[in-house]
C-alpha cells in the first residue's frame, strides 16, 4: 500500500494516472481509438520526434539544451536527398547523412565543451546555420525519387503491420532507459547535471560525457531525419522545421528538470505517450491542430507548475511546524 | 551621549547551534566601535541581525530609544543602518552615480543626469576622496567600489555603518584611505562598527573595542585600556571543560607527503611542510589565510605554479582531481552544498561517485547491489542516520551530510586525506563522532591533513599545528605544545606581548 502511494506521489505515477485517464476518455469517445491501425498511426505521425526526445532527455538531465536537433534532422534528410539525386547509392547516402549528424553534434560539442559557451547560444546559432545548409542543398524544389527499399522502410509494415521506425523507437527506448538508469554513464549524466563542480571534484570526465551526449544527439537526430524522409517519401529545405520545441516539450512534461540533474527516462516515455494519445484523441473528435497545440502548451505550463506548487506547499507546512 | 543603536540581549540560534546568546551592544554617534572575535564567534550573525537579514529569536533592537523590528534590509536601511563587506556589492555595468542612487526609488521617474552626477560627487567629497561619478563601476578598483558602497549608504542618511572586514583585500595604501573615510564619517556623527581580524588596525582606528566569543559578549572597553595580549586572551579564553580530550599520536614517523616551496601566484607562497603516515597535521589560521588554496592545489583543482610535491618519496604532478585521486589523495571540501555532494541525488550514489569504475561491469552496467552493500557498510561504520540509502542527501542533517562526504572519500581508500573544516555547522554530538572517525583513520595509517578554523578542534586533534597567515606558513607547533593564545597570536600577526 505504501509502495503504491509513493509510486503515485512520484511524477511518473502522476503521469501514468493521466495517461490511463486519457486512454479511458478516448476509448469511450471513439470506437476507433483502440484499434491497432489507429494506435500505429498515432505513433507513426510523430515517431521521429519521439526518437529525438529520448536523446534530448540525456541532454537536459545533463544540464544542457540542444535546439539544433530539428535542423540536423533537416540537414541529414536534405543531404540524403541531394546525394541520391546526384547518383550516390542509397546505402552510402544514408551513411554520409549519419556522418553529417555526427559532425553537427561534434561541432556543437566543440564550442560548448571546450570553449564553455552556453549550449543555448551555440545550438541556437547552429539551429540557424544547419537549417541554412539544408536549404542551400535542396532549396524549395523537393526531391522524391528515393530507392524503393528506402521508401518501404518508412511506409510499410516491418514486423507485421508495425513500421520499421516504431520498432526502432521501441529498441532505442529500452536502450536509452538502461543506459540512463542502470549504467555508470547514466549516473555521470545525472551528477554532472545536478552539480558540475561536485562531478569535477569527484574526478568525473565531465567534458567527455558532455561531448558524447551532443554527438549522440547529432547522430540520432540525423537518423530521425532520414526516417522522416522515408516516411513522407520526399525532402525539402524546411523539412522538420520547428520540431525541436515539440521534442523539448515532451521531455519537460516528462518531469525532466530544465536545470538538470533530475528526471527519468520512464517519465519522458510516459509524457510521449500522453502527448501522442491526447493529440490523437482530439483529432478523432475533429478538434483542429491549432487547438491541440494550445492544449499542449497549457499542459506544459501545468507540468512545470505542479512540482513548484507542491514544494512551496511542503515548505510552508514545514514553517508552520 | 545618547546611543543611536542598542542591541539588548539578542539571541539567535540555528537548529541546535546557538550563534548569539543574550548579546548586547551599544553604538554611539561619532564613535568608531571595533568588534573582534574568532572565526565562528557570531560576528556575521550579529551583522545580519542588525541589518534585518536575520530576525532575532529574542531580545530587542532599539534605535533612538524606540524598539524596532527589521523585517528585511530595506527596514534597516530606512532606519539608517547599512553594512559594507569585504567584497563590495556594486552593479558593474552602472556608473558610480547610478550605483550611489540605486536605492532612491522615491525620486521622480525622469533622471536629471547633471544633478545626479553633482550630488554623487558631493557624497564622495564628504568621504574626503575624489572619484569621477560617470565612471562605470566595473572599471574601479576594489577599494573604489567600497567607496561607492559607502557613498550609497551616506546618500541614504546612514547613521550606523557596519564595516565587515573591509580591509581584508586592500593594499596598505588603500587601507589608509579607508581609515580616512571611516574617520570622516565619525566626525560627521556616524556610528561606525568596524570588524577586523587585524588587531593593529583596531588600535589605529577604534575608540571602543568589544570582544565576543561563542555568541556571547565578553567585554567592551575604551581602546586605551586594552592590549593585543588581553584581546587575544579574551577572544580564545574558554572553559577547559568545553575542550575535547587529546589522544596519543599514531604518527608512524614514515613520511608520506613532502611539500617544498609550493606557490600559486595571488594565493600562497613558499609553502613547505610534510605529513607522515598516521599523523594528523592541522592548518590553523584566520579565514582568508589561503589554507584552502593549499588543499585545492594538492588535490589538483587549482594546481600550484611552482614548488615540489613528493608522495611516498616520488615527485608527483597533480593537474586535476582525477590524477590526485589516482595517487591516493582525497579532499573533503568545506562547502558541502557547492563542492561536496549533489544534494538532489541519493546517499549511496553520492558515496560511490568517485569510484564508479569499481562498480561498473560490461557496457558500464552498474552493480547496484555492490554499491548498496558498500554504502551500507559506511552507514554502519560512520553511524549515518537516514531512512534509507536512496533518499536525496539534501534531506539529511548537516552532520550526516558530513559523514556521507567522508564516506565518499574513504571509499577511494586514500593514503592522504585532506579535510577542510571537518565539523563546520554540525552539532556537538556529530562533531565528536567526526573527530573519532578522523582519529581512527590516522590509526589505520592514513596521513590526515585538517584545515580548521575551530581552535579547540585543532588543539584536540593535531599531532602538529601549522599556522598560516596571508598565504604563508608562519609557525609550527607540536600538537601538545600548542595553545590557543600562541596559535592565535601568530594567526593575527600580533607581536609577542
Amino acid at each position: 500500500m505504501r509502495q503504491l502511494r509513493s509510486t503515485l506521489a512520484s511524477w511518473e505515477g502522476f503521469l501514468l494516472a493521466v495517461l490511463v485517464l486519457i486512454y479511458l476518455v478516448n476509448a469511450l469517445n471513439s470506437a476507433v481509438f483502440l484499434t491497432v491501425g489507429n494506435q500505429i498511426n498515432m505513433f507513426q505521425l510523430s515517431v521521429e520526434k519521439i526518437i529525438v526526445a529520448l536523446v534530448m532527455t540525456f541532454v537536459i538531465i545533463n544540464g544542457e539544451i540542444d535546439l539544433s536537433v530539428a535542423s540536423v534532422m533537416g540537414l541529414a534528410a536534405c543531404a540524403f536527398g541531394w546525394l541520391v539525386q546526384a547518383g550516390v547509392p542509397g546505402a552510402a547516402a544514408v551513411a554520409i547523412a549519419l556522418a553529417i549528424g555526427f559532425l553537427c553534434g561534434a561541432f556543437n560539442a566543440f564550442f560548448i565543451v571546450w570553449f564553455g559557451i552556453p549550449s543555448l547560444v551555440v545550438t541556437l546559432a547552429t539551429m540557424i546555420a544547419f537549417r541554412g545548409f539544408a536549404r542551400i542543398l535542396v532549396e524549395d524544389r523537393g526531391i522524391s525519387d528515393f530507392p524503393a527499399w528506402f521508401d518501404r522502410l518508412g511506409q510499410g509494415g516491418f514486423i507485421g503491420p508495425v513500421p520499421f521506425a516504431m520498432v526502432l523507437f521501441a529498441v532505442l527506448a529500452v536502450l536509452a532507459y538502461l543506459l540512463l538508469q542502470r549504467t555508470a554513464f547514466g549516473r555521470k549524466v545525472y551528477f554532472i547535471g545536478a552539480n558540475r563542480a561536485v562531478a569535477e571534484y569527484s574526478g568525473l570526465d565531465v567534458k567527455m560525457v558532455k561531448a558524447k551526449i551532443f554527438i549522440a544527439s547529432g547522430v540520432v537526430s540525423a537518423l530521425a531525419g532520414l526516417l522522416f524522409a522515408a516516411r513522407v517519401g520526399a525532402v525539402r529545405g524546411d523539412i522538420a522545421s520547428g520540431f525541436e520545441l515539440d521534442v523539448i516539450t515532451m521531455v519537460l512534461l516528462g518531469g525532466v528538470s530544465i536545470f538538470g540533474g533530475a528526471g527519468t527516462m520512464s517519465g519522458t516515455i510516459l509524457a510521449i505517450l500522453i502527448v501522442l494519445s491526447m493529440r490523437n484523441g482530439m483529432a478523432l473528435q475533429n478538434i483542429t491542430g491549432h487547438i491541440q497545440t494550445g492544449v499542449l502548451g497549457v499542459l506544459l505550463i501545468l507540468s512545470v507548475m505542479v512540482p513548484i506548487i507542491r514544494e512551496t506547499g511542503s515548505r510552508m507546512l514545514a514553517r508552520t511546524r | 551621549m545618547t546611543p543611536v543603536l542598542v542591541m539588548r540581549d539578542i539571541s539567535k540560534s540555528f537548529g541546535g547551534t546557538t550563534a548569539l546568546s543574550a548579546f548586547s551592544l551599544t553604538l554611539e554617534p561619532g564613535r568608531i566601535h571595533a568588534l573582534v572575535g574568532e572565526n565562528g564567534a557570531g560576528k556575521s550573525t550579529l551583522i545580519k541581525t542588525m541589518t534585518g537579514i536575520y530576525q532575532p529569536d529574542s531580545g530587542e533592537i532599539v534605535i533612538d530609544d524606540r524598539p524596532v523590528t527589521f523585517r528585511g534590509t530595506a527596514d534597516a536601511q530606512r532606519a539608517g543602518v547599512a553594512a559594507i563587506y569585504q567584497e563590495p556589492m556594486v552593479f558593474p555595468d552602472l556608473s558610480v552615480a547610478e550605483n550611489i542612487f540605486i536605492s532612491h526609488q522615491d525620486r521622480p521617474k525622469l533622471i536629471n543626469w547633471t544633478t545626479m552626477n553633482d550630488e554623487a560627487a558631493a557624497m564622495i567629497a564628504r568621504l574626503g576622496v575624489t572619484l569621477d561619478p560617470r565612471r562605470a563601476a566595473a572599471e574601479l578598483t576594489l577599494a573604489e567600489q567600497q567607496t561607492v558602497e559607502i557613498a550609497r549608504a551616506i546618500s541614504l542618511n546612514v547613521r550606523v555603518l557596519i564595516m565587515d572586514e573591509p580591509s581584508a583585500s586592500l593594499s596598505d595604501h588603500e587601507v589608509k584611505r579607508l581609515f580616512g573615510i571611516a574617520r570622516a564619517l565619525r566626525d560627521q556623527g556616524v556610528a561606525v562598527l568596524y570588524i577586523s581580524h587585524r588587531l593593529e588596525e583596531i588600535f589605529a582606528l577604534a575608540d571602543t573595542v568589544t570582544v565576543m566569543r561563542d555568541g556571547k559578549h565578553i567585554s567592551t572597553r575604551p581602546v586605551q585600556e586594552v592590549t593585543q595580549a588581553s584581546m587575544i586572551a579574551e577572544m580564545v579564553g574558554r572553559d577547559m571543560a568545553g575542550r575535547f580530550a587529546r589522544e596519543p599520536s599514531r604518527d608512524t614517523g614514515e613520511r608520506l607527503l613532502n611539500v617544498s616551496n609550493l606557490s600559486r601566484s595571488g594565493a600562497f607562497h613558499d609553502v613547505s611542510f610534510h605529513v607522515n603516515r598516521g599523523e594528523i597535521v592541522c592548518f590553523s589560521g584566520l579565514v582568508g589565510a589561503r589554507r584552502t588554496d593549499v588543499g585545492l592545489a594538492l588535490f589538483g583543482v587549482e594546481p600550484a605554479d611552482s614548488g615540489l610535491v613528493e608522495l611516498g618519496g616520488q615527485a608527483v604532478v597533480i593537474a586535476n582531481p582525477k590524477q590526485a585521486q589516482a595517487l591516493g589523495i582525497a579532499y573533503v571540501s568545506e562547502d558541502r552544498r557547492k563542492l561536496g555532494l549533489a544534494m538532489t541525488e541519493g546517499i549511496a550514489a553520492n558515496i560511490t561517485l568517485p569510484m564508479l569504475g569499481k562498480y561498473a561491469g560490461a557496457f558500464g552496467w552498474l552493480d547496484r547491489m555492490r554499491e548498496l552493500a558498500d554504502a551500507t557498510a559506511f552507514r554502519k561504520q560512520l553511524n549515518i542516520k537516514a531512512a534509507n540509502l536512496t533518499v536525496p542527501v539534501g534531506t539529511l542533517s548537516g552532520g550526516n551530510q558530513q559523514k556521507v562526504m567522508l564516506a565518499k572519500w574513504l571509499n577511494t581508500k586514500p593514503r592522504l586525506l585532506i579535510v577542510d573544516e571537518p565539523t563546520r555547522g554540525i552539532d556537538v554530538g556529530a562533531k565528536a563522532e567526526v573527530h573519532q572517525i578522523l582519529r581512527s583513520l590516522a590509526a589505520e595509517g592514513v596521513a590526515v591533513v585538517i584545515i580548521s578554523s575551530d581552535l579547540p578542534e585543532v588543539l584536540s586533534l593535531a599531532d602538529r599545528v601549522l599556522v598560516m597567515r596571508e598565504g604563508r606558513i608562519v609557525g609550527e607547533f607540536a600538537g601538545d605544545a600548542a595553545t590557543d593564545e600562541a596559535v592565535m597570536r601568530l594567526a593575527v600577526a600580533a607581536e609577542v606581548a
